[in-house]
């Protein structure tokens, strides 16, 4: 790379990419430093230049904006005086806004004057740092880059009876961001951040650009996550000495839930991690069916509900909303059936989930019409019909097939001024809404009947 | 099309090389599960015997030309759940392939279970029947149609439909296998023919050809009807009728999805031996209520149906009239009992005696009116 702008010769800069398993055809990822050293006092042009690894990588990873925060820390070498940084990166998605220098070490003694993106070259940029102090000085450099994200995923085991199920959430993260992280502390966040642009966008410009216009009312804006403070086991490990269920620690800042897994990890660009994050056995669970035509149409659907508290062997802490597949384990050697899969909303602690799984043919729901009468005519003075009453008689034919016993929640809709009445227990949901909740042994039927009677025009009373 | 050969391949590979070195072992599958128990995935479950040395392993999980979703892979310790444990899974950039890290406390062979969802095996319920020359029972067989489009070939599969006993099976990419799953003997059949009056033409007089009255055989999914064990699944069934010491086929229809308990109607064809005419013989308008200018703004009906029967064949028919009767309505008189199905619909259920014609056919009436009608009013919902 040549930069005419500088006066001094500057020298060629090695383009290293961190050694990493898998990275044969993936383009180059490169965050180069140098450090320039410029002996103020003297004049004269001394040219050092060193180009130090990273001693230290952590990413904060958000589950539902494309940003990660990268922190790392490198250990340069200053002179006393005027001393230049050059920090550069090429095919990677760092926003250069994002991109922030400053020392761990002797930090009252090194001030960064100004920062310089040269003209004519894109992801440079150039600090100007006035050390006090000749020698080691341990810095930070932080900034944002997109291509990093993280999501949740679930098994859920049910056990035969479909009473009990063991959970097991995992974390995956995935790594599209052009740079490889070697030996990265991870932390994942559930949270709400606001941005007014994206950061690729930023990334993809390549330089600081023009300011961005007024941000929208509408910005976007992430998931909100509940903050607590709880311990989660985690498995994880590059060695046999993390080859045991690990603490994840926990950190509650502002309205965000930050799991930092313990340890080390190495993601390469391309690559996708997985890393088990809690596993939780004997958690009921109640295979719940609902009927509603107005929201599944003929389908009868099944769910799993179960909460996250502790009594259900949960409750530690939320759960990340992701994908979540379900089994049902079928014979003496757990061979597995598959139930379904879904994904599943952000669980905060102390609420009760329901996954919907799918229809289920096992379990039948058939509503008829019986009867249908017009009742009550009302007229006007000149003879027109001003108002009427209907009165539907429906007979429910249900059926449970399969060998365990279930609980269906029928729900009917109804509009106006509608009266029910049926020797079958109900609850009304809200106005418009009631439903019937029937447990059902294995292979039971049963059969309600309601008569809904329905004012229209003058006959509305209510 | 020549089938480029799949290959699972499972690769143990010791924990300090650092690249994907696809090497080290490829132990065989020691045991194959398919589970077609849900109607819309087929799981496959399959065992491997791994040998594990002590500390961190990467067991690389690929393949090529097979359907499997990668979301769906699960790997479980089956000796040692406890000790040995997967310490994450990495997933190689545009491959089909993940390496798990499992962590063993000891070098050790250890059985490991690995499921997923796979697509391309496809499977159908198919039904083939031969009714006794009576049509008063019929054998019914159960076949089982496995279609392999996998990519993966099957070899001693167990397979699992999510009734009955598993099965197993040999089944290769390409191949479709059919396996007779049930037969049942002598199971009692109903032959019946259904007119509706919402479908067939009232008077056959005015028809250019022989009005045909839609056949069915019914029988129920119950012990009685020598079913009734699990729900039966949808397909296509063939209906046989043995004649002599031969079968000549009648027809085929498609079985809809039967839980136990209920009736499963297999229409196969027409039966043009029953002739049908109905007739509305009276249509009046009644207790009509007027507008200050003078129109009909609401009334009644007072209604009456004939239906003439004509059974020409040399045994006894049953026939099941299907009528119609929009909104409110209630009936006045019917010369035959009547089942009311749902709010707008009525059905007959008439055995016809054999050679019943002319003045000895079967007359269906009844009476009934239609209320508060103003022309408005529902016929289904």
């Amino acid at each position: 790379m040549k930069r005419s702008s500088l006066t001094f010769c500057h020298p060629e800069r090695s383009e290293e990419s961190p050694s990493c398993p898998g990275k044969k055809q993936r383009f180059l990822a490169l965050l180069g430093m140098t450090v320039l050293v410029w002996a103020s006092s003297t004049q004269a042009r001394i040219n050092v230049v060193t180009l130090p690894g990273r001693d230290t990588v952590q990413l904060t990873i958000y589950n539902s904006a494309d940003l990660t925060m990268v922190k790392e820390t490198r250990t340069l070498t200053f002179r006393k005086g005027l001393n230049k940084l050059e920090f550069s990166w090429a095919n990677t998605l760092i926003d250069p806004t994002s991109v922030e220098f400053r020392a761990l070490t002797h930090a009252d003694k090194v001030d960064v004057l100004d920062v310089s993106f040269p003209p004519r070259v894109t992801n440079t940029l150039e600090w100007r740092i006035n050390s006090e102090v000749a020698g080691e000085v341990v810095c930070e450099i932080r900034y944002f880059t997109s291509g990093i994200s993280w999501s949740a995923d679930y098994v859920a085991e049910a056990n035969k009876a479909e009473k009990l199920m063991t959970l097991a959430g995992s974390v995956r993260v995935n790594n599209n961001s052009g740079e490889d992280y070697e030996n990265a502390q991870i932390r994942l966040v559930v949270g709400v951040i606001k941005l007014v642009e994206e950061i690729r966008r930023l990334a993809e410009l390549g330089r600081p650009g023009a300011q961005p216009p007024p941000a929208p009312t509408a910005a976007p804006m992430m998931a909100v996550g509940a903050l607590r403070k709880a311990g989660m086991a985690m498995e994880a490990a590059a060695d046999m000495a993390c080859a045991r269920p690990r603490e994840i620690v926990k950190e509650g800042v502002s309205e965000y839930f930050l799991y930092t897994v313990e340890g080390r990890d190495t993601i390469p660009n391309g690559w996708s991690k997985r890393l088990p994050s809690f596993k939780a056995a004997d958690v009921p669970v109640t295979s719940y069916y609902k009927f509603e035509r107005e929201r599944y149409g003929d389908r009868v659907v099944r769910f799993y509900r179960f909460k996250n508290d502790k009594e259900s062997k949960l409750g530690n802490e939320p759960l990340p909303d992701g994908r979540v597949m379900a089994f049902r384990t079928v014979s003496a050697d757990n061979l597995y059936n598959f139930v379904g899969r879904t994904n599943v909303k952000y669980i905060p602690v102390g609420e009760q989930v329901e996954m919907e799984l799918g229809s289920d043919r096992e379990v039948m729901v058939q509503p008829k019409l019986m009867d249908w009468q017009k009742l009550n005519l009302a007229f006007d003075q000149w003879g027109g019909v001003t108002g009427w009453t209907i009165k539907e008689t429906w007979r429910f034919e249900v059926q449970n097939s399969k060998e365990i016993p279930i609980v269906l929640d029928i729900r009917r809709n109804f509009a106006g001024d509608w009266e029910l009445k049926t020797d079958a227990k109900y609850e009304n949901v809200d106005k418009s809404k009631v439903k019937f909740v029937l447990p059902l042994q294995p292979r039971e039927k049963q059969t309600f009947t309601y008569e809904l009677t329905t004012r229209y025009g003058t006959n509305i009373v209510k | 099309m020549k089938t480029i050969p799949t290959i699972i391949a499972i690769l143990v590979i010791a924990s300090a090389a650092h690249a994907r070195v696809k090497l080290v072992a490829l132990p065989d599958r020691a045991r194959v599960v398919v589970s077609l128990a849900h109607p819309d995935a087929t799981l496959v479950e399959e065992e491997r015997l791994l040998t594990l040395q002590k500390g961190v392993n990467k067991v690389d999980f690929s393949w090529r030309d097979v359907q499997i979703d990668p979301g769906s892979i699960q790997i479980r310790m089956l000796n040692r759940p406890d000790k040995v444990l997967v310490l994450n899974t990495s997933y190689p950039p545009d491959e089909n392939a993940l390496v798990w890290e499992i962590s063993s406390p000891a070098a050790q062979e250890e059985r490991v279970r690995i499921s997923y969802l796979l697509s391309g095996l496809n499977r159908e319920v198919v039904y083939r029947a031969i009714a006794e020359a009576d049509e008063k029972a019929m054998t019914l067989r159960n076949y089982l149609r496995l279609r392999n489009d996998s990519g993966e070939d099957l070899t001693d599969a167990e397979i699992g439909i999510g009734y009955g006993a598993d099965f197993k099976k040999t089944i290769a990419h390409g191949e479709i296998l059919e396996m007779l799953s049930e037969k049942i003997e002598w199971m009692p059949v109903r032959k019946v023919l259904t007119w509706d009056a919402a479908t067939l033409p009232w008077d056959p007089e005015y028809q250019k050809q022989t009005v045909g009255i839609p056949m069915s055989y019914v029988f129920t999914n119950s012990a009685a009807g020598k079913l009734g064990t699990h729900t039966i699944l949808p397909g296509k069934a063939r209906i046989f009728i043995k004649t002599g010491d031969n079968v000549a086929f009648t027809g085929e229809d498609w079985v809809q999805l039967t839980p136990v308990d209920r009736e499963v109607k297999l229409s196969i064809g027409q039966s043009r031996d029953v002739k049908v005419t109905q007739r509305k013989v009276k249509e009046d308008k009644i207790n009509m209520r007027r507008n200050v200018r003078n129109e009909v703004v609401v009334w009644d009906t007072d209604e009456e149906v004939k239906i003439e029967i004509e059974n020409f064949k040399k045994e006894d028919a049953q026939l099941v009239l299907v009528e119609h009767i929009p909104g409110y309505w209630k009936m006045e008189k019917s010369s035959h009992e009547f089942k009311r199905k749902d709010a707008f619909t009525v059905e007959y259920n008439l055995t016809l005696p054999k050679e019943t014609t002319g003045d000895k056919k079967t007359v269906v009436t009844f009476h009934y009116n239609r209320l508060n009608v103003q022309g408005n009013e529902p016929a289904s919902y």
